[in-house]
């Protein structure tokens, strides 16, 4: 977790808001709270409506704070996507590696956000439960499990010895999949750790560094990074925005 | 979807607009089983905010629903024919977002502490609303031979002029052409207004005749300041209308939220689309606390706006404590509450028509700097004074007195792309004579801005919509709101919210009203409204600023 947590001062600081999204039970909240608490929780129970945390990732010019907005995979949830996704400027599509139908519902995510979402949305595709393929000791025990309610990540599991690979997606095929839409692409562990960093810090270098206003995508340019800007009027505490550049004083 | 009929929900909240989704907040903390449903497949209601698709989008479906959509009426959106250049400079859909509530927030409303206190604030951005400015029609023979290279606008008016309205004593002192008897009668007045209350003897002889006649007779004004008072009224009706017990209210709110959240300006608009925000955020608070949220599925007949004489009841009591309730989709629903909105009658009197402009330049001009250390304006208002529009067919015998207020709101807001700006208009007026006023407000507008190249319109967007005005005090119009909240209600468990509010500013009786549902909702062991920490993960880092 080298990118998150710390604090530094004299650094550019934008907020970017991020939503998870993909089918019940991929792991979506256990890949958050590997980020914001570097935390594995087993057994986690499936999450109610929606979770809001923030995380900062630490890049070499910049500060990015992460809003991210842990939607519930449920079906009965789906009516909040929409709300999550708008102005949103990064969002993450998680899958199941060992549930092929996850990658489907990712795919509807996708094209989702791509008709629906700021045009300049940065997309990660990821492929969660990485720890439960051949190269690892997995578990030969139910995957599928449709329902939708369905608390038992495949994680859990884990620890029973068990000789065959769970893995149902192959990398080749989703890492198609991504590359055909200009997906970013990540297999992840929340588990173990694996490439959960990896990926927000990659989401973080993909948001554009710009100072240009209309913070939503204009044309093809992607300019979905908020500034710190001058123009946010503070609500909490004495007023202690000074004069800055960019006000036209 | 699964089904939603196996659970006995406590509360069914119907709509996603402001009311409901700041009762959405206020009730995520409680442990209630919430079902929030819209029927539209878009969050916000009366307040929402569109891209063009889903503006146009929008546009049909109140043609559609007709009769039963009664808040909203004669949707119809204009892409002028103009040059090629001009065309292009319309960006993809998705690069705006048009906002049906372009409502001011004054820095001293009641929401902003309730924003912070339930955490909510943390996902909104406020902007600034910077200068005031006032029109002034130009002399048009004079304007026509100082100034016609350049302005061949469309219009036949010469150019009017916008003079800013003085934000306070210095910049009366500073002004210019005020002579040294009206800058003291102006500071006369203000001082009478800092402590208007406590001077009934000044005023309340006054309180029903117009505000102008007061200002004349009690402070000897120059009656050409008399717009720039009457503008911060934000009042729809013309100067003859507007009294004095309603305009001092409003000056005084006004006056007093200049420097409560940073120098130099008095109210604020949320980023991204007005109180549509607001709502999104409000409903995002209800899901965090486990409401189910499902768009695109309403009640199946009219339970709320039903009066009790119309007989055709869909919902009847299960038992002592529950009701059923039918949705569009056939579903059945067992309920304990339902919160919902009711909707303007046809007959409803109270009527605006509103503008949504897009234009091809940032004007600058109208947003110069607030303050030494006040943040970047982001809006700005216009006010066409009564009679400041020459009515476009001149043998009208009666010419159009109402006023005109134009918001607009800089690609700060994210509503626009760079170098454009949105111009929120509107007029308490239906009919042509409305749509005739906006349109000569808008172009009086661009025209008087003197920017180069002159800003062309590049899409625009007009409605009616129908509610009840604000013309009396706040204080009975609360009360009032409570009594009606009660009165209206078909069934004590079915809790009624009045339809939006056409005011300009945001109106603080919401925020009573949405108590009021909640608090019977909880009862007396509700713990404070609206007043919860932050949840794990969510809170305040190292930012500052949290008290």
């Amino acid at each position: 977790m080298a990118d998150s947590g710390a604090t530094s001062a004299p650094k550019p600081s934008s907020s970017v808001k991020l939503v998870l999204l993909g089918e019940a039970a991929v792991g979506k909240s256990s890949l958050v709270m590997r980020f914001v608490n570097n935390d594995f929780q087993e057994n986690k129970e499936p999450t109610i409506g929606a979770a809001f945390l923030t995380q900062k990732c630490n890049l070499p010019t910049r500060t990015i704070k992460f809003e991210i907005w842990d939607t519930a995979g449920q079906e009965r949830f789906a009516s909040l996507a929409p709300m999550y996704y708008r102005n949103a400027q990064a969002a993450l599509v998680v899958y199941d590696i060992t549930k092929a139908s996850s990658l489907q519902k990712a795919q509807h995510w996708v094209a989702e956000l791509q008709r629906q979402a700021s045009p300049g949305i940065v997309i990660a595709l990821v492929g969660n439960k990485f720890d439960l393929a051949s190269a690892n000791p997995a578990s030969d025990t139910s995957t599928g499990g449709d329902d939708a309610d369905a608390t038992a990540t495949a994680e859990e599991e884990e620890d029973v010895d068990g000789e065959s690979d769970a893995r149902k997606v192959p990398t080749k095929t989703a890492k198609a999949y991504a590359d055909e839409e200009a997906l970013l692409f990540f297999e992840t562990s929340a588990k173990t750790g694996l490439n959960v960093a990896e990926v927000f810090t990659a989401i973080a270098n993909a948001i554009p560094e710009t100072s240009l206003k209309g913070p939503r995508g204009v044309g093809g340019q992607t300019n979905l990074g908020r500034q710190e800007d001058s123009a946010r009027v503070n609500l909490t505490g004495a007023n202690v925005q000074g004069p800055k550049e960019g006000c036209a004083c | 979807m699964e089904s939603l009929d196996g659970t006995d929900w406590d509360v069914l909240i119907v709509g996603t607009g402001l009311s409901q989704s700041l009762l959405a907040t206020a009730l995520s903390r409680s442990g209630k089983k919430i079902l929030h449903i819209d029927k539209n497949d878009y969050y916000g209601g009366s307040e929402a905010a569109f891209s063009l698709q889903e503006a146009e989008g929008w546009s049909r479906s109140v043609a559609k629903d007709g009769s039963s959509s009664t808040t909203f009426a004669n949707v119809s959106i204009h892409q002028p024919e103009g040059s090629e250049t001009d065309l292009t400079k319309l960006l993809s859909s998705r690069a705006y977002s048009l906002s049906l509530s372009p409502q001011l927030i004054y820095t001293r409303s009641r929401i902003l502490p309730i924003l912070v206190s339930s955490k909510v604030h943390r996902q909104l951005e406020f902007l600034a609303v910077g200068a005031w400015w006032v029109y002034t029609p130009g002399n048009s023979a004079e304007k026509l031979s100082g100034n016609s290279s350049q302005s061949r606008s469309g219009t036949a008016v010469g150019h009017g002029a916008l003079n800013k309205v003085p934000s306070g004593r210095e910049d009366i002192f500073a002004a210019q052409d005020l002579d040294m008897k009206a800058k003291r009668s102006l500071i006369k007045f203000l001082r009478f207004i800092g402590e208007y209350e406590e001077q009934g003897e000044v005023w309340e002889a006054h309180s029903q005749a117009p505000f102008s006649t007061f200002l004349s007779e009690q402070f000897r004004i120059p009656v050409a300041l008399h717009a720039s008072l009457l503008a911060l009224t934000l009042s729809s009706l013309d100067a003859d209308h507007t009294t004095t017990e309603f305009a001092l209210p409003r000056i005084a709110r006004h006056l007093r939220s200049i420097g409560s959240l940073g120098p130099g300006f008095g109210s604020v608009i949320p980023k991204w689309g007005g109180l549509s925000e607001v709502c999104q955020v409000g409903c995002r608070a209800g899901a965090v606390g486990g409401a189910v949220y499902v768009l695109g599925n309403g009640l199946a007949g009219p339970v709320i706006d039903e009066h009790p004489s119309d007989g055709a009841t869909t919902e009847t009591a299960t038992s002592s404590d529950h009701l059923m309730v039918v949705l569009k989709d056939g579903e059945s629903v067992k309920t304990r509450w339902i919160a919902g909105s009711r909707t303007p009658q046809p007959t409803e009197p109270q009527i605006c028509s509103k503008s949504i402009t897009i234009v091809s330049s940032s004007i600058e001009a109208l947003f110069p700097p607030i303050a030494e250390g006040a943040p970047k304006p982001a809006g700005a208002v216009v006010f066409f004074p009564s009679g400041s529009l020459v009515p476009p067919d001149e043998e009208d015998a009666a010419p159009t007195l109402s006023s005109v207020y134009v918001f607009v709101h800089s690609s700060d807001t994210g509503e626009c792309p760079a170098n454009q700006s949105i111009l929120y208009a509107s007029v308490a007026l239906a009919g042509d004579k409305a749509v005739n006023l906006l349109d000569k407000a808008v172009q009086s507008l661009l025209s008087s801005v003197n920017a180069q190249p002159q800003p062309a319109i590049l899409w625009s967007l007009r409605y009616e919509q129908r509610s009840q005005l604000t013309q009396r005090s706040q204080l009975t119009q609360r009360q009032e709101n409570l009594a009606s909240t009660r009165t209206a209600s078909l069934d004590q468990q079915i809790l009624v919210f009045p339809p939006t509010s056409l005011d300009l500013a945001f109106d603080d009786s919401v925020l009573d009203q949405v108590k009021g549902v909640w608090r019977t909702i909880v009862g007396d062991e509700g713990g404070d409204f609206m007043v919860f920490e932050d949840r794990e993960g969510a809170g305040a880092d190292d930012e500052g600023g949290e008290l």
